[in-house]
């Protein structure tokens, strides 16, 4: 999975949003490192729309504008919770490997 | 933000946003265009009258991936046979470099063994080298409407395979074979790539997913 994906459907994981609203979370999130653009965002949530991962959630017309909110479905939840672990498990994994190395650099 | 100029910024960079996205598939556009407009808008730094080069490679990217690799759910052999199929393409461009490359070898060998057949054979390599091209076309053609499951497409697909198991016929039956070992095995790269695409747009997982050649006609 790519990040931008794993941010993305993160971003969805505890509540709706709309796509300026993930963009922003999917900024704060990664600590000011990942700015999704527009395209990249659309793109992804076509995807994910079209595999079940992602639903509109609701619609609302703010502005005279169209403002669409997206939500995980229990499939994209699924698959989420999958991917987080397997990233815990290597990141888990790779910790364990480096703390000898760096105590005995400390030491 | 103050005034007159402020709107009129915002209307141009509003007419920028509007060009890029007309890059992207009308079905696409209509249910979402508006939305990510909004989007655009959202983002786009104060006092911003015009696309940046970044935002526009970054829409027409997308734009592009939305046109070769449509969102539908697409079985996994149909995604298998469009991926092969731009293997194809790769691998009929490699045959094109290897019958240039080649033919003046070719040529070669076969007069010093029999000159009288060097006339079929050169005009054999002539076809070869100006059909080749347009078969690399063809197979970028039909990994694009197969991936868009048009039921077509299937059919022109085997006939592709057709012409190319004759073109490796054609190149076996010229008295050439024995001389052309380069030219021979590129081909039969090209001939198994297309075997194999052809059955897996045949699988019954595919068929579903193309659409019926004929649909009911509907005033």
């Amino acid at each position: 999975m790519q990040e931008a994906t794993f941010l993305i459907l993160t971003a969805l994981a505890d509540r709706s949003q709309h796509g300026y609203g993930i963009i922003t979370e999917v900024r704060d999130i990664s600590r000011g490192r990942v700015r999704l653009r527009a395209g990249t965002l659309y793109t992804a949530l076509d995807r994910l729309r079209a595999d079940g991962m992602v639903a509109v959630d609701r619609e609302e017309v703010v502005e005279g504008r169209l403002r669409r909110y997206y939500r995980l479905t229990p499939a994209g939840t699924g698959v989420l919770a999958v991917e987080a672990a397997r990233l815990h498990a290597n990141a888990a994994a790779a910790l364990a490997r480096l703390r000898p190395g760096l105590a005995g650099g400390l030491a | 933000m103050s005034g007159q100029g402020t709107v009129c910024e915002r209307e141009r960079l509003e007419r920028g946003y509007r060009r890029v996205l007309a890059w992207y598939p009308r079905s696409f556009r209509a249910g979402s265009g508006e939305e990510v407009l909004a989007v655009l808008l959202a983002t786009a730094a104060e006092g911003q009258t015009r696309v940046g080069w970044a935002e526009a490679w970054d829409l027409v990217r997308g734009a592009v991936r939305m046109r070769l690799w449509p969102a539908a759910a697409r079985p996994r052999a149909v995604r298998a046979a469009v991926k092969l199929m731009l293997a194809g393409a790769a691998a009929e461009l490699a045959a094109v470099i290897t019958v240039v490359v080649t033919a003046g070898a070719v040529r070669a060998a076969v007069a010093a063994h029999d000159s009288a057949v060097v006339p079929p054979v050169t005009a054999h390599l002539i076809a070869e080298m100006a059909l080749l091209p347009v078969a690399v076309g063809m197979w970028l053609w039909l990994a694009w409407a197969n991936g868009r499951g048009e039921d077509w497409a299937r059919l022109l697909s085997v006939s592709g395979f057709g012409l190319t198991t004759m073109g490796l016929v054609s190149t076996l039956a010229e008295g050439a074979a024995p001389f052309a070992r380069a030219d021979l095995i590129a081909g039969a790269a090209v001939w198994a790539i297309g075997l194999a695409s052809v059955v897996l747009i045949f699988t019954p997982a595919a068929g579903r997913y193309y659409r019926p050649a004929l649909q009911p006609a509907r005033q």
